[in-house]
């Protein structure tokens, strides 16, 4: 039996699941103060119909870490920074122990300027002085040529309380080049790094007592995957925001995806747009923002809109408009049944959707009332005005979704081939969940003209995913054949190749050091599901006679879901 | 964070499947270090900084400029049409508002192809930015244009190309003509008999280094561009003046690139040649960058820079003041054309002047006669007629932009002549009144 755990900003949902179908689900509120116990909550929840043994896997979504950063309850860092020449660093500065040491790598690895290790010294000793217990080393080009943040790594000494109780260095966070994104990634995974290792042992405990102490935990990432728990505690930061990834990786489940579509994920406050290529998920290019930091945090690409079940309705002159404020619950949420609505009540997209008959959430009359008299108010027929407010809400919907395949077709490529022959998204069906998925079918059905589907168990989806997410990870391999070196930074794996050493050498190696990662994690990934995403082979000529290649890998294990629940359910 | 003072938009094309030949200078690799160090600079996550994708330029856009023997696709590969493309994407990217600025980061380059194309000349086949330059005049109805070519070598093409447009100012820096290819671009070429002082070449001696480049800049770029007042400035942004590419002899650093694109401030840079991939280009095209979006570049400093030993003799100070003194004279009292020593002379109603061409990098010679109809209400019909060693008799007839009805009907007549007669194996005709591109004889 699988268990997924969403804990989201309203609502904490938990599935039980097996091959059968969905054997146990749970909703309860979301206790911000605690998040540790809506996890509990839920997990009893579960346990209540379902016995503790049959469990074999735990899959938790968490906003932990997204909290910590918003609420800004973060650890100091000392940030020990190597940025060379270019763009000053002082502009990145992230925080107050945040330290510019001289010393440069160039963009093929070699190092140009040493490291000054009494300046390096005095930085650390700053840092300790004033308590700071976590660190990050980053350097320019570090994935190229890692020689300084490992140095600064010594002089940290070993992993202890007293000295540094937990560091991270730039080039651990994978081969992908941008140094101030390297810098805000580090500085965030230190930030949240205690705590969220005190919330995965309070977790572990809680599991324990309740009988799951045998389970396989992992936690949910942004990019439609997840990782052990215990890598997160070393990589929290990948942990962040993966709440909207759990929803598109619940409709993998519910679903056989594979055209090109898109996916709505249409919830109270917000909808979240997806897009599929060929069935498969598609991954920002570049990495989420944490407030106004852009990171090398991978994530799928999911835009989001302030349109959702609670957004208000407004009018202005001829216009409907849906959102983007949100002026709390809806009518139909908020008032009794049998009960007036409260003078000038503000009727939501709920509201409206209750009155053209689409859907019938909570109290119904409430919402007619509402839409009637703000209708009156504005000179318009309350049929005419929830008409056009479902309307509304589909065209913003579309808009947004329109901008968004527009960038994905817009994207920069690099060679004449991709240019001239590469293929263009064009999708093919639309996909609901959420709340209101089923009241807007038809809306969004008539604006999108695509063939529109609302799976089953819409409701759950992010739970679903959460629970049926398969591990993922990625990395980057970066050779230089006249240096004679091969690189791979995220397993911080550096060894010698032949002259000789060819881009098919490059790609078995790195799927094979995937692999074999994961395996040393207690992972097991099927060899299927681990892809090549980028192979690149340059000659290096210098003075016309050819030198060596310059060789870059990419590989993954692509996200998935461990058994599709397509049709079934109990 | 930062924000750009000036939007600033990135056509950034590397081209990463094309190549002159494996181990050619203008090869796949040529991109690769500078597309690393503005990625691992984070410089498109600056506010205001955005990479996009280029056009293809069409058929139509490369007629508009060039004479293409036997054809454009016989001259320009997809790479060709994908790099004019991205000048044209640059432009309009500035015209629609969207950006402040635009560089189009783009190979291979264009600045030695001229008016008739019959191959590839110092690896260049299509002229990427007078493709820009018709594009803007034919779609945003701009006329006036100044370019600034800084590329270390002559840009001939342009200069043939916009010999007889007064409302184009070229003006080329590049090392002697004495000592470096193309050998051409000295003073006294300053403009064909309707152009004179549209053209300014200013020959630079081997060894100057920032410094010098400044001077000229201050002392004679800055003044003509604000007397001839263009609605566009475009700077041909060759990286081949720096201290350490293989082909040249210069001094300029990346901190000198980045501040001479700061004076001079063009709307629109175009990459053209620059080939220490590694050493230079990385830097020099972020000090580019950064100093076009109006930020500071005051930390970009490439490997191996020593201020002392990339400075200049003093001679070449010596040089370059009676340069600038002498060179803004050619703008604003240029020769008489009888006193040029450039070639050509007034034929009855006609200007006529013979060119041989030597098509290095295709090995093709070429020899050319072009005629300019001297007109007093417009910028004249041009007549060109070219043979190669690889084609037969070519005849090439523009009816330029604004061109009066009796040189219209005159090239119109001459066209069709040229077809009855059958003494050219190929004619084309440019017709800009009538947007009519014709070719014959395939």
């Amino acid at each position: 039996m699988y268990l997924g755990i969403d804990v989201g900003g309203t609502h904490t949902d938990a599935v039980a699941l097996d091959e059968s179908g969905i054997a146990a689900q749970v909703k309860v509120k979301t206790n911000h103060k605690d998040l540790l116990a809506s996890v509990n909550q839920a997990l009893e929840g579960i346990l209540a119909t379902i016995p503790a043994g049959d469990v074999s896997q735990l899959n938790l979504s968490t906003t932990l870490s997204t909290n910590a950063i918003v609420q800004g309850t973060l650890e100091d860092v000392g940030m020990l920074v190597v940025p060379g020449p270019g763009i000053s660093a002082d502009d990145f500065m992230l925080c107050r122990d945040y330290h510019v040491l001289k010393g440069s790598i160039d963009h093929r690895g070699s190092e140009i300027e040493r490291l000054d290790p009494t300046e390096a010294q005095r930085a650390i000793d700053s840092c300790r002085e004033r308590g700071v217990r976590v660190f990050g080393c980053v350097g320019k080009f570090s994935t190229r040529n890692p020689l300084h943040e490992n140095t600064l790594r010594q002089m940290l000494g070993p992993a202890e309380e007293e000295g540094a109780a937990a560091v991270t260095l730039g080039h651990e966070l994978g081969g992908r080049l941008n140094f101030p994104r390297r810098l805000a990634t580090a500085y965030f995974n230190c930030a949240v790094w205690r705590v969220f290792g005190t919330f995965a042992d309070a977790v572990e405990k809680s599991l324990e007592r309740l009988g799951l102490g045998h389970v396989r935990v992992n936690t949910l990432k942004a990019d439609g995957g997840t990782f052990p728990l215990n890598q997160a505690r070393k990589m929290p930061v990948q942990s962040i925001f993966s709440g909207p990834a759990a929803s598109v990786m619940g409709i993998i489940a519910l679903c056989d995806i594979n055209h090109d579509s898109i996916i709505l994920d249409i919830g109270g406050t917000t909808t979240d747009i997806a897009v599929f290529v060929d069935g498969q998920p598609l991954v920002e290019h570049d990495g989420i923002h944490i407030g106004s930091h852009p990171t090398l945090v991978r994530a799928l690409k999911v835009h989001s809109i302030g349109i959702g079940g609670d957004s208000a309705i407004s009018v202005l002159g001829e216009a409907v408009r849906v959102g983007p404020n949100r002026l709390g619950p809806s009518q139909a949420d908020c008032v009794e049944p049998g009960c007036a609505c409260a003078e000038g009540a503000r009727p939501t997209l709920i509201d409206a959707l209750n009155c053209t008959g689409a859907a019938s959430h909570g109290n119904v009359e409430a919402s007619r009332q509402a839409v009637a008299a703000f209708a009156r108010c504005h000179a318009i027929s309350p049929e005419v005005l929830a008409q056009r407010a479902a309307e509304a809400a589909a065209e913003a919907i579309f808009k947004a979704t329109r901008e968004l395949l527009d960038e994905i077709n817009d994207k920069p490529v690099y060679t004449i081939h991709e240019l001239l022959e590469g293929r263009r998204v064009v999708p093919k069906r639309v996909y609901l969940m959420g709340g209101p998925a089923q009241a807007m079918r038809e809306a969004v059905h008539q604006r999108f003209e695509l063939f529109t589907v609302v799976p089953e168990h819409y409701g759950v989806a992010n739970a679903i995913g959460a629970a049926l997410t398969r591990n993922t990870a990625s990395l980057e391999l970066f050779a230089d054949t006249e240096k004679g070196m091969m690189f791979i930074p995220a397993l911080r794996h550096r060894e010698n190749v032949p002259r000789n050493y060819s881009l098919k050498d490059a790609e078995r190696d790195a799927l094979n050091h995937l692999l074999a990662h994961l395996s040393e994690m207690g992972v097991f990934a099927d060899r299927d599901n681990a892809q090549v995403n980028d192979a690149s082979s340059f000659n290096m000529v210098s003075d016309g006679v050819t030198t060596g290649r310059n060789i870059r890998v990419k590989c993954q294990i692509k996200p998935g879901v461990a058994f599709a629940l397509a049709g079934s359910g109990r | 964070m930062h924000e750009a003072k000036n939007s600033l938009g990135v056509i950034f094309f590397p081209a990463f499947d094309w190549s002159i030949s494996p181990t050619h200078p203008e090869r796949e690799e040529r991109l690769l270090y500078t597309q690393d160090q503005l990625k691992e600079e984070g410089l498109f996550d600056i506010e205001g900084v955005d990479e996009h994708k280029p056009g293809v330029a069409t058929r139509e856009d490369i007629e508009r400029v060039h004479f293409c023997y036997p054809e454009v696709e016989a001259v320009a590969t997809r790479s060709h049409l994908v790099a004019a493309g991205g000048t044209i994407t640059a432009a309009d990217l500035v015209m629609s508002g969207r950006h402040k600025k635009a560089f189009a980061l783009v190979r291979p380059p264009g600045h030695h192809a001229m008016k008739v194309v019959h191959g590839s000349r110092g690896f260049c086949n299509i002229n990427i930015e007078a493709v820009m330059i018709e594009h803007l005049r034919e779609k945003h109805g701009k006329r006036r244009i100044a370019v600034v070519d800084t590329d270390c070598h002559h840009g001939d093409g342009t200069q043939d190309i916009y010999w007889h447009d007064p409302d184009v100012l070229f003006i080329s820096l590049h090392q002697d003509g004495r000592t470096l290819y193309p050998g051409s671009g000295f003073p006294q070429e300053c403009g064909g008999p309707k152009a004179l002082g549209r053209t300014i070449n200013i020959p630079l001696p081997p060894g100057t280094s920032d410094e010098g480049y400044m001077m000229v800049m201050e002392r004679v770029v800055l003044p003509l561009l604000q007397d001839f007042k263009p609605e566009v400035v475009i700077n041909s942004a060759g990286q081949d003046n720096h201290f350490t590419d293989p082909i040249t002899n210069m001094n300029l650093t990346a901190q000198g690139y980045a501040r001479l694109t700061e004076l001079l401030q063009a709307d629109i840079a175009v990459l053209e040649g620059g080939y220490a991939i590694q050493g230079a280009l990385p830097y020099v095209n972020l000090g580019i960058c950064l100093s076009m979006a109006g930020l500071d570049y005051s930390g970009v400093r490439e490997p191996g820079f020593d201020a002392v030993k990339h400075s200049q003799r003093p001679q070449i100070a010596e040089y370059l003041a009676k340069l600038c003194d002498a060179l803004p004279e050619l703008y604003f009292n240029p020769p008489r054309l009888e006193q040029m020593a450039s070639g050509g002379k007034i034929e009855g109603d006609w200007f006529v002047r013979h060119k041989d061409i030597y098509y290095d990098t295709d090995g093709i010679s070429e020899a050319q006669t072009e005629e300019l109809l001297l007109c007093d209400s417009c910028r004249g019909l041009l007549k060109i007629v070219s043979r190669t060693t690889k084609n037969p008799a070519c005849l090439g007839v523009e009816i330029p932009l604004d061109a009066c009805p009796a040189c219209r009907e005159k090239g119109l007549a001459l066209y069709e002549e040229s077809q009855a007669k059958d003494g050219y194996r190929y004619c084309q005709l440019i017709n800009r009144v009538d947007r009519q591109y014709l070719r014959h004889g395939f």
